[in-house]
């Protein structure tokens, strides 16, 4: 029987997978968005604003949401002279003191300044100030504090995964980002 | 001071191997908190939303995902092993291949996160298949990655061009022999690393008989024409006035897709894969520009820009002189903090007393784009180095990458004092 | 005889009031720059040190349209910019920079401060917990650098531009299209034609950009004569000052508006001199009349959409027109009469 914390891990895990994969979406939308104003432009010349700031709409979304996925993954790149030499148990504790005193505290503040930031946008129904351009300035701001809030859920599992190992109830990880 | 304090602590932490992301935002968010109060952080916002309005950053996602989909597709492979097949018996071949290619996508754009990625994805996995020393290969990935930011169109120029108020297009013109010159360099060194170390850069092998050979030269052309002509595209699309630098990059991940569907190699577990994989390598890019932002924020709030700005004023005030610290000064605050940093807080210090010296600006803004361009490689912080790690397979340790790029580092420094020393061999005279 | 201080007093002028000032632009900005650095220094001269200006540029708060939204939030005292940014914001933002066919810069001026202009830009501002000061004028702005010669309304269809804010609208409504692009990518963008015309500013700042190398129109300007930056002031830290410390920033910051002023004019002159000497291929033009007109009817049907729908921009609107008709004709039989007459 699977202990509950190993449970409860892979439920974040899933979490950050599925966020993962609307960042995915995102891409892919951002890649035919580009290609899409590039070919209006140039073959019928015509130009859209608002789809020209769709673009950085999308752009920032993703690199925004990917950062949570991308911690679930372990792909933010580590710095690895002595960690590679470190102990199964001594990695665990390096990641569960990291993700206490840097990412909660840090990820905690921006997301709470982000309130604020985006309340001001929705508060003075804050839109684009070019010819076209998009509206509702306040949802592409509110995604700071959403993206930020989406890597404190995913770190959960982050520290949790640490512990699962640390305490020796799943198999330690192999920290890698890419297989080629 | 605490800026100073803050530096050294972060460099102590990152060695601890948790991820520099977050090292950095937490190093920034204790020592922020700690100097100016909680509502330092009320500035992250605006800086964080900053990125995502820059758009000429859209070019990061979207070679990389130009990049991952020629690497699953094996149409990366095939146009590096083909190239160096070209190279017949020499060795080196492929780490020649990967810095020409590196200089291709240079020259469509001028993000160094970018570029460095991309070319790590298509290129790392290669050389390591063929026995390539990891050092080597790591260095020749870092050193094309990062000619991004000397070839044009680059952001180091751009920002360069604003600061000293000369136009970037005479910049990007006068960049252009230095950066092919860098390219030059960086092949002589492989070739000859390669021949002094046969083990290190295995030739790619063939049926070497005269039949064979022939037919080798034309099934390689035939493999290297596709993916070839895709990245000349790219860059094509700029200079016909089809699509903006960072656009170009867009052009270059359908044109990768259409490449794959051509070759039946397309399916779309493999598209999602892509954007998946891309996704992961471009948040781990950002994350870092966003750790980093916090970073420079706690440095310059708490008076670290002051400090290097009284730094700055004992120059010494004499032609030679001048040039010597301000290039010597320009490389190691380069290993400490950005290049933005540096163009917008050094650069203007040293541009009026460079001009009353009566130093030809062009040849002043080349030097240190130059020297700026060594910040990318140099450890701690280059960020090359981190986002290299970050898209290479496990065997290849931080060390392996610090020790592969010091040759680099030391040809791009060789460089510097070449236009120093010889401004017209580089037509900057 | 006026006799001792009283204890309060010497206390009251002890105290160092601190204004923490953000501005749009890079460090070291020519012209607009130079504007709050010689603000700080006047302003610490004249209050003998109580009160003490501090200016983060660009690169040090990294949101350069940041400026409202931290200023309005305390987080900044003071900034530096221009009113139109925050269109997006406040639609009535708009009309205290420069509006297509408006007023020249001395018109304008006589507008802020004695036609009834300062009063209006409270009203938009107050609301927001702002104030807002003429903060320095470029004067005329330039049409942009073309690739192609505009002869007719004809040659304005589907046009590339890279022309922002309220004078885009006007150019969408003639047939152009306004597009964005990134400012680092502009000289690339024009030079490979992958856009047709940008607007920038003018010769004091265009020179630099190297724009003349690679278009050869140069056409006169009609949508900004006479771009007015702004000091905006959160209005919290502004009642908090001692009203001699008010007093010396206001009038401090009236003299460096029309300290900018005469230096744009003299760079704009220097770096002219400049363009006729050295680059004799630039072609300048100006709009024929018919394009013109179409602008300017253009101009005058968006602006009367603005007044239907909000009577404060009515308001405004109507105070620019009806003192714009007042001053013109006095500039017409003045200045205009004046060059008109000695011919050169
Ligand atoms: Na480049
Ligand atoms: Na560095």
């Amino acid at each position: 029987m699977t202990h509950r914390l190993v449970r409860a891990e892979r439920l974040f895990n899933r979490f950050s997978d599925g966020i993962g994969v609307f960042s995915a979406v995102l891409l892919l939308l951002l890649v035919l968005n580009v290609f899409y104003d590039v070919v209006m432009r140039y073959l019928f010349n015509d130009v859209s604003i608002g789809m020209q700031e769709l673009e950085w709409h999308l752009f920032s979304m993703v690199f925004l949401f990917g950062v949570a996925y991308t911690l679930k993954a372990d792909g933010h790149v580590r710095v690895d002279v002595i960690y590679e030499r470190l102990s199964v148990k001594r990695r665990a504790v390096i990641d569960i003191l990291g993700t206490v005193l840097f990412i909660w505290p840090f990820c905690f503040l921006v997301a709470y300044y982000g309130i604020g930031f985006a309340y001001e946008a929705y508060d003075i129904s804050e839109m684009s100030g070019d010819p076209g351009g998009l509206p509702y300035r306040w949802i592409i701001k509110g995604m700071i504090s959403l993206s930020f809030i989406c890597v404190l859920i995913s770190s959960i599992g982050f520290i949790l995964r640490a512990v699962n190992e640390y305490f020796g109830l799943q198999q330690a990880h192999q920290y890698e980002t890419f297989k080629p | 001071m605490v800026g100073i304090i803050m530096f050294f602590v972060a460099l102590l932490l990152l060695l601890l191997g948790f991820p520099v992301a977050f090292t950095f935002g937490g190093v920034a968010l204790v020592f922020g908190v700690f100097a100016e109060g909680w509502d330092l952080f009320a500035f992250m916002p605006f800086r964080i939303f900053n990125i995502m309005q820059n758009v000429v950053l859209m070019a990061v996602p979207l070679f990389i995902f130009m990049g991952i989909v020629l690497q699953k597709t094996q149409l990366a492979e095939q146009l590096l092993e083909s190239m160096a097949r070209l190279f017949g018996t020499m060795r080196g071949g492929l780490a020649v291949s990967t810095i020409l290619v590196g200089a291709l996508l240079a020259a469509s754009t001028g993000v160094v996160g970018a570029s460095v990625v991309a070319m790590g994805v298509i290129s790392l996995p290669v050389m390591l298949k063929y026995g390539y020393n990891r050092s080597l290969a790591s260095g020749s990935i870092c050193g094309a990655g990062t000619l991004g930011q000397i070839i044009p169109p680059s952001i180091i120029l751009i920002i360069l061009g604003d600061v000293l108020g000369l136009p970037v297009g005479d910049l990007f013109q006068a960049a252009v022999i230095p950066g092919v010159a860098l390219v030059g360099l960086y092949v002589v060194y492989v070739l000859v690393y390669a021949y002094a170390r046969p083990e290190s850069a295995p030739a790619v092998p063939f049926e070497d008989d005269e039949a064979g050979r022939m037919r080798h030269y034309v099934s390689a052309l035939k493999a290297i024409i596709p993916p070839l002509l895709l990245i000349v595209v790219v860059l094509g699309s700029i200079f016909a006035g089809i699509a903006t630098p960072t656009e170009s990059s867009a052009l270059g991940g359908v044109g990768a897709v259409l490449l794959s569907v051509l070759y039946r190699k397309f399916s779309w577990s493999m598209l999602y894969e892509s954007a998946l994989e891309t996704v992961k390598v471009t948040a781990m890019v950002f994350a870092i520009l966003l750790g980093a932002t916090a970073f420079s924020m706690t440095f310059t709030y708490t008076g670290g820009d002051l400090l290097v700005e009284e730094f700055l004023l004992q120059l010494p005030g004499e032609k030679w002189g001048f040039l010597i610290f301000s290039m010597l000064i320009i490389l190691i605050l380069g290993f400490f903090i950005d290049f933005v940093e540096i163009s917008f807080i050094v650069v203007p210090i040293l541009a009026p007393i460079a001009e009353a010296l009566g130093i030809s600006m062009l040849w002043f803004a080349i030097l240190i784009a130059m020297n700026l361009q060594t910040s990318f490689l140099t450890p701690p912080f280059g960020f090359s180095l981190f986002y290299l790690k970050g898209v290479a397979p496990p065997q290849v340790s931080t060390l392996d990458i610090y020790r592969g790029v010091l040759p680099f580092i030391l040809m791009q420094v060789s460089i510097v004092v070449s236009i120093l020393v010889f401004p017209q061999l580089f037509g900057l005279d | 005889d006026k006799g001792p201080e009283t204890a309060q007093q010497t206390v009251e002028k002890k105290v160092v009031h601190k204004i923490k000032l953000a501005e749009t632009w890079p460090p070291n900005f020519p012209i607009f720059g130079d504007a709050t650095k010689s603000l700080k220094a006047m302003v610490e001269t004249m209050s003998e040190g109580r009160l003490e200006i501090t200016i983060d540029a660009q690169n040090k708060h990294k949101a350069p349209l940041g400026i409202f939204d931290m200023v309005k939030a305390g987080q900044y005292d003071m900034g530096h910019s221009a009113s139109y940014y925050w269109k997006g914001k406040d639609p009535n933002t708009l009309f205290f920079t420069s509006m297509p066919f408006g007023m020249t810069a001395p018109e304008q001026y006589a507008w802020f401060y004695y036609g009834g202009g300062m009063e209006l830009m409270a009203k938009v501002y107050d609301k927001h917990g702002l104030l807002s000061f003429p903060g320095g004028n470029t004067s005329n702005q330039m049409g942009g650098w073309f690739q192609k010669e505009i002869n007719s309304l004809d040659d304005l269809q589907g046009l590339k531009m890279r022309i922002p804010g309220f004078a885009g609208e006007v150019f969408a409504k003639v047939g152009a299209k306004p597009t964005n692009i990134p400012a680092g990518e502009l000289y690339t963008a024009l030079e490979r034609r992958t856009i047709d015309a940008l607007e920038w500013v003018g010769p004091s700042l265009d020179l630099r950009m190297g724009f003349h190398k690679i278009a050869p129109y140069y056409y006169t300007g009609w949508h900004e004569p006479a771009t007015e930056l702004q000091f905006l002031i959160n209005k919290r830290k502004w009642d908090q000052l001692p009203a001699d410390l008010q007093e010396i920033l206001r009038v401090a910051m009236r003299a460096v508006a029309y300290d900018m002023y005469a230096h744009s004019y003299h760079l704009s002159a220097e770096n002219w001199a400049t363009i006729q000497n050295d680059y004799p291929n630039i072609k300048i033009k100006t709009f024929p009349q018919e394009v013109l007109d179409a602008m300017r009817k253009a101009n005058d049907e968006l602006l009367a959409e603005r007044a239907a729908n909000d009577p404060l921009a009515k308001e405004i609107i109507d105070s620019q027109a009806a003192y714009l008709a007042k001053a013109r004709a006095w500039t017409n039989i003045s200045d205009k009469a004046y060059l008109n007459s000695v011919g050169n």
